[in-house]
């Protein structure tokens, strides 16, 4: 589903390589906990998986496609394929939280009918059935999350990538968005997330790949977040 | 594709936006107006020059029975008449001449001052008090003393009309007021293209959420600049409204209640000419709009 050969990828103007011949394949359906230090190069390997940018060397095959050859054009089409969710919600102040799902479907020209099907139906399996009529700064910060990943799942992508998701929740809700997660990876969706929370990465006992100074350091089947110093 | 979003946007923009949109049409009201201006300036220049045929003629006009030039004795005679177009004939200067009877000079003050005057049992003029005359056409316009010189003097010749003495300063006004408009115009242009793009950079960064947004689920970026392209083509059509409507103020009351009536001999412009200056400021209104939004969300709303 998501392969890396050999990918480097330096920014301008920077010496340092942010990713250093990284090759990695993920398979489709697999759970992939990214880890690594600030810095070690996790946000650049899903900004490349988004194409957000192209690698500086190496090939990056997303969904069947090669990014490095995907014209701009297509670039739209190929991320309707991925939801993505961060640390920081991103949710549209001003709209509801049935808007904010909806619109993820309405800019991508999705009917009328599709959408006051999918949206209901997505916002009972993220567990906010009932509260799609209110603001989203009237919701804990769990239940912002929530709505952020129905955004992304409601299309219902073949790849969720999730930046961080937990970083701004205690533990105890940390584990709610995981089990959501779980279950979103349960119906057949790729799921890849960055995390530096060592507690979840072990408990969860997934793939993890550990990432450092742009290297991979570490591919291991079921594996816990590392030995802390 | 749904556009729900889009119209939503469309109005929500306007409304956000406000005063920078107003100066948009404005600055565009009064820059389409002066490029209409120009171009009905440039074709009442044109109009104007064709009608009195082209500059380069010299009109040798004839002695009359009672003529204003004591050099005259009476009626051009025969030989004299003869003896002038040999004149003409053998100067090199000349490229064409041909000549004009008394008939053919009474016709077009008619049709210059109007028929009825010179009907009736007290006309204002006869055919016999018209001059006969010589028209010529020169190969260089620039090279006209030859000619008016060897014909002054010779017996017959009353006066030698350089048409170019009384059209050119007609014609050259018309062409300062031309180039003072569109050089103005071109002024106002270019303000109108930077208030466009600054208008786009505070509309994209008021919408940078949701265009972040769109752009992560994937978004055609057709349909995320689509908001940005029809607030720039609703100023556009505002501003050519606006220009249209001001044109052709300028057509009712400065041409046709004023110039037309004031000024006859002069061929005025009409609703054809105001019809091009229209669809002039229409295609160019939307491009000068357009055309930036076009550029500037590739720049601002990247994939």
């Amino acid at each position: 589903m998501i392969r890396f050969e050999k990918v480097t990828k330096t920014y301008p103007g920077h010496a340092h390589a942010a990713l250093d011949q990284v090759s990695v394949d993920i398979e489709k359906g697999e759970f992939v906990f990214l880890v690594g230090s600030s810095g070690s190069g996790k946000s650049t390997f899903l900004r490349l998986v988004l194409r957000e940018y192209r690698p500086t060397g190496g090939r990056v095959y997303v969904a069947g496609k090669e990014i490095n050859r995907l014209a701009s054009w297509k670039v739209p089409r190929l991320r309707r394929t991925i939801g993505t969710v961060f640390q920081d919600f991103r949710l549209l102040p001003n709209k509801t939280v049935t808007e904010n799902v909806a619109f993820a479907l309405q800019v991508i020209g999705r009917s009328r009918s599709e959408i006051s099907s999918l949206v209901p139906e997505t916002l009972e399996l993220v567990g906010l059935d009932g509260k799609g009529d209110r603001m989203p700064d009237e919701l804990s910060g769990g239940e912002q999350q929530r709505v952020a990943i129905a955004r992304a799942f409601v299309n219902r992508p073949q790849i969720l990538i999730a930046d961080e998701p937990t970083g701004n929740l205690d533990p105890t809700t940390s584990v709610g968005i995981m089990k959501l997660l779980d279950r979103i990876n349960r119906t057949g969706t790729t799921v890849v997330m960055a995390t530096h929370d060592a507690g979840i990465v072990d408990q969860m006992r997934k793939r993890v790949i550990e990432l450092e100074h742009g290297r991979v350091v570490r591919d291991q089947a079921q594996g816990v977040y590392g030995f802390q110093n | 594709m749904q556009l729900r979003y889009v119209f939503s946007e469309l109005g929500q923009g306007l409304r956000r936006n406000l005063s920078m949109h107003l100066a948009v049409i404005l600055t565009l009201f009064v820059s389409l107006t002066l490029v209409g201006l120009g171009i009905l300036l440039n074709q009442q220049a044109t109009k104007a020059a064709d009608h009195w045929g082209s500059q380069l003629q010299i009109t040798v006009y004839l002695c009359t029975e009672r003529d204003s030039n004591p050099a005259c004795t009476g009626e051009v005679t025969e030989a004299q008449r003869t003896a002038v177009l040999q004149v003409v004939e053998d100067n090199p200067e000349v490229a064409d001449h041909f000549l004009i009877s008394k008939e053919e000079a009474f016709e077009k003050v008619k049709e210059l001052y109007g028929a009825e005057r010179f009907e009736g049992p007290y006309p204002a003029a006869t055919a016999e008090d018209m001059p006969e005359a010589v028209r010529i056409e020169l190969k260089d316009p620039e090279k006209y003393e030859g000619i008016v010189s060897a014909v002054k003097g010779l017996d017959g010749v009353s006066k030698v009309g350089d048409m170019r003495t009384v059209i050119a300063p007609i014609i050259g006004s018309i062409n300062t007021m031309k180039w003072a408009a569109l050089g103005t115009a071109i002024f106002l242009v270019v303000a109108a293209l930077l208030l466009v793009a600054n208008t786009i950079r505070l509309a994209a960064f008021a919408r940078r959420k949701e265009i972040g947004i769109m752009r992560l689920v994937g978004a055609s970026t057709l349909y995320i600049a689509l908001p940005f392209l029809l607030e720039a083509l609703v100023t556009a059509l505002i501003g050519v409204v606006l220009a249209t409507g001001a044109l052709a103020g300028f057509m009712y009351f400065g041409i046709m209640e004023r110039a037309t009536d004031r000024l006859k001999f002069v061929p005025w412009i009409g609703f054809s000419e105001y019809g091009v200056a229209v669809a002039a400021v229409a295609v160019l209104g939307p491009l000068l709009t357009v055309l930036p939004t076009l550029v500037l969300t590739r720049k601002y709303l990247k994939v």
